[in-house]
């Protein structure tokens, strides 16, 4: 065999490595997806629950029952926070990823849920999912902050989660190309030099559908880019640009206080999402 | 000197496009009224607010025929809400957040 032939056929036998073992940079997320985070006025708001890796838009992974599902909404920045429980909205589906299906939820949460103008913070507490590969539990405690009418209320309050991102910024309110800070929190104290990934939803949700796009709308010129990853400061605070319109998941890794589930190690993660637009 | 007229003549652009800016208001100025009603039951139940997240309390809100005919005239409550049992016909609801800086719903938008 020349030398030639020979390394096209480890190039090849790499090659078909690669594809059984492909060298994405895989991070997970918990999506709570809607299509609009600022609304003009109180509609109906068809939310998905997704565990996947938004990039690839797949593979999905099963959910489990979550712990808890809930609202916290405020019109004025001087008003009480109300708390509305919305598990009983949770049905449910099958979502199909990008070369998978996996059990997730939708909620149809009615016009009423949304009805006053002001901040709704909705977060999610899931069940912890087991890891096969790396034999570990996740757990991401995932927020998403919508508006309406334009009055604000807490939108940069914690909500005292055991892992939290607190944003600086408006979450439903950023132009492509600005910036978006937060603050990794730990049962409410900042996390110094947190962990923190960075990925764009590249396969646009259909909620009709219960699946994801299959084509991505961008494509990454290298592992790192398709998920970013950051570190918070001393103080726990950290900032990432926006680059591209459309939903980017903030992930901080391992933040949360609890380390162990049923005899396995457990991630406590704390999971933001951030909507951008362009400026037209 | 002419370093002098420069600056002069941009003092003047600068007060012209302060003047203009106030008095073209768009709704995203910093404490711009904003105002929603939406019916609960038999009444109408309006919220007003700011953009900026400062409290309605104590503003006024008025509700007019469609000849703008005053049939209300409220004190909105701590919450910056008011309910009313609404009008027969086209009425609307203006919220006055002070300066001139008024919100206005229309009956037809009250769902």
């Amino acid at each position: 065999m020349s030398v030639r032939l020979r390394a096209a056929a480890v190039t090849a036998a790499a090659g078909a490595i690669a594809c059984m073992f492909p060298p994405f940079a895989l991070a997970h997320f918990q999506m709570l997806y809607v299509s609009e985070s600022a609304l003009e006025r109180a509609v109906e708001t068809p939310m998905a629950i997704v565990f996947t890796h938004p990039f690839h838009g797949g593979p999905t992974m099963n959910m489990g029952v979550p712990r808890s599902f809930y609202v916290v909404s405020q019109r004025g920045e001087d008003a009480a926070p109300v708390k509305t429980d919305l598990s009983k909205y949770l049905q449910a589906i099958e979502w199909q990823g990008v070369g998978n299906k996996a059990a997730a939820y939708r909620a149809k949460l009615p016009r009423e849920v949304v009805r006053s103008m002001g901040d709704y913070v909705f977060a999610l507490e899931p069940e912890p999912y087991l890891e096969k590969e790396e034999d570990k539990y996740i757990q991401q405690f995932t927020k998403l902050v919508m508006n309406v009418g334009g009055v604000p209320g807490n939108w940069d309050r914690p909500l005292g989660l055991a892992a939290e991102i607190q944003p600086l910024n408006k979450p439903y309110a950023n132009w492509v190309g600005g910036v978006f800070s937060g603050i990794v929190l730990s049962q409410g104290k900042p996390v110094p030099f947190a962990k923190i990934e960075l990925e764009y939803v590249n396969h646009a949700p259909d909620l009709n559908a219960k699946a994801f796009a299959t084509a991505g709308a961008i494509e990454a010129p290298h592992p790192s880019y398709e998920n970013i990853s950051v570190r918070a400061d001393a103080a726990g605070t950290f900032s990432i640009g926006l680059p591209r319109a459309g939903w980017w998941g903030i992930c901080a890794l391992g933040v949360g206080p609890s380390t162990k589930h049923e005899g396995k190690p457990l991630s406590q993660d704390a999971v933001l999402w951030v909507q951008a637009k362009d400026m037209k | 000197m002419d370093r002098d007229r420069e600056f002069a003549r941009g003092k003047a652009v600068a007060v012209l496009v302060l003047i203009t800016g106030s008095v073209w208001l768009t709704p995203a100025f910093a404490h711009a009224p904003l105002l929603d009603c939406y019916v609960e039951g038999d009444s109408v139940k309006c919220e007003a607010g700011f953009s900026d997240g400062t409290s309605a309390a104590g503003k006024k809100l008025s509700v007019l025929d469609a000849s703008h005919k005053l049939l209300v005239e409220a004190v909105l409550d701590k919450t910056g809400a008011y309910s009313f049992k609404p009008p027969k016909g086209d009425y609307q609801v203006v919220f006055d957040g002070g300066d001139n800086h008024t919100a206005t719903i229309y009956s037809t938008e009250i769902k």
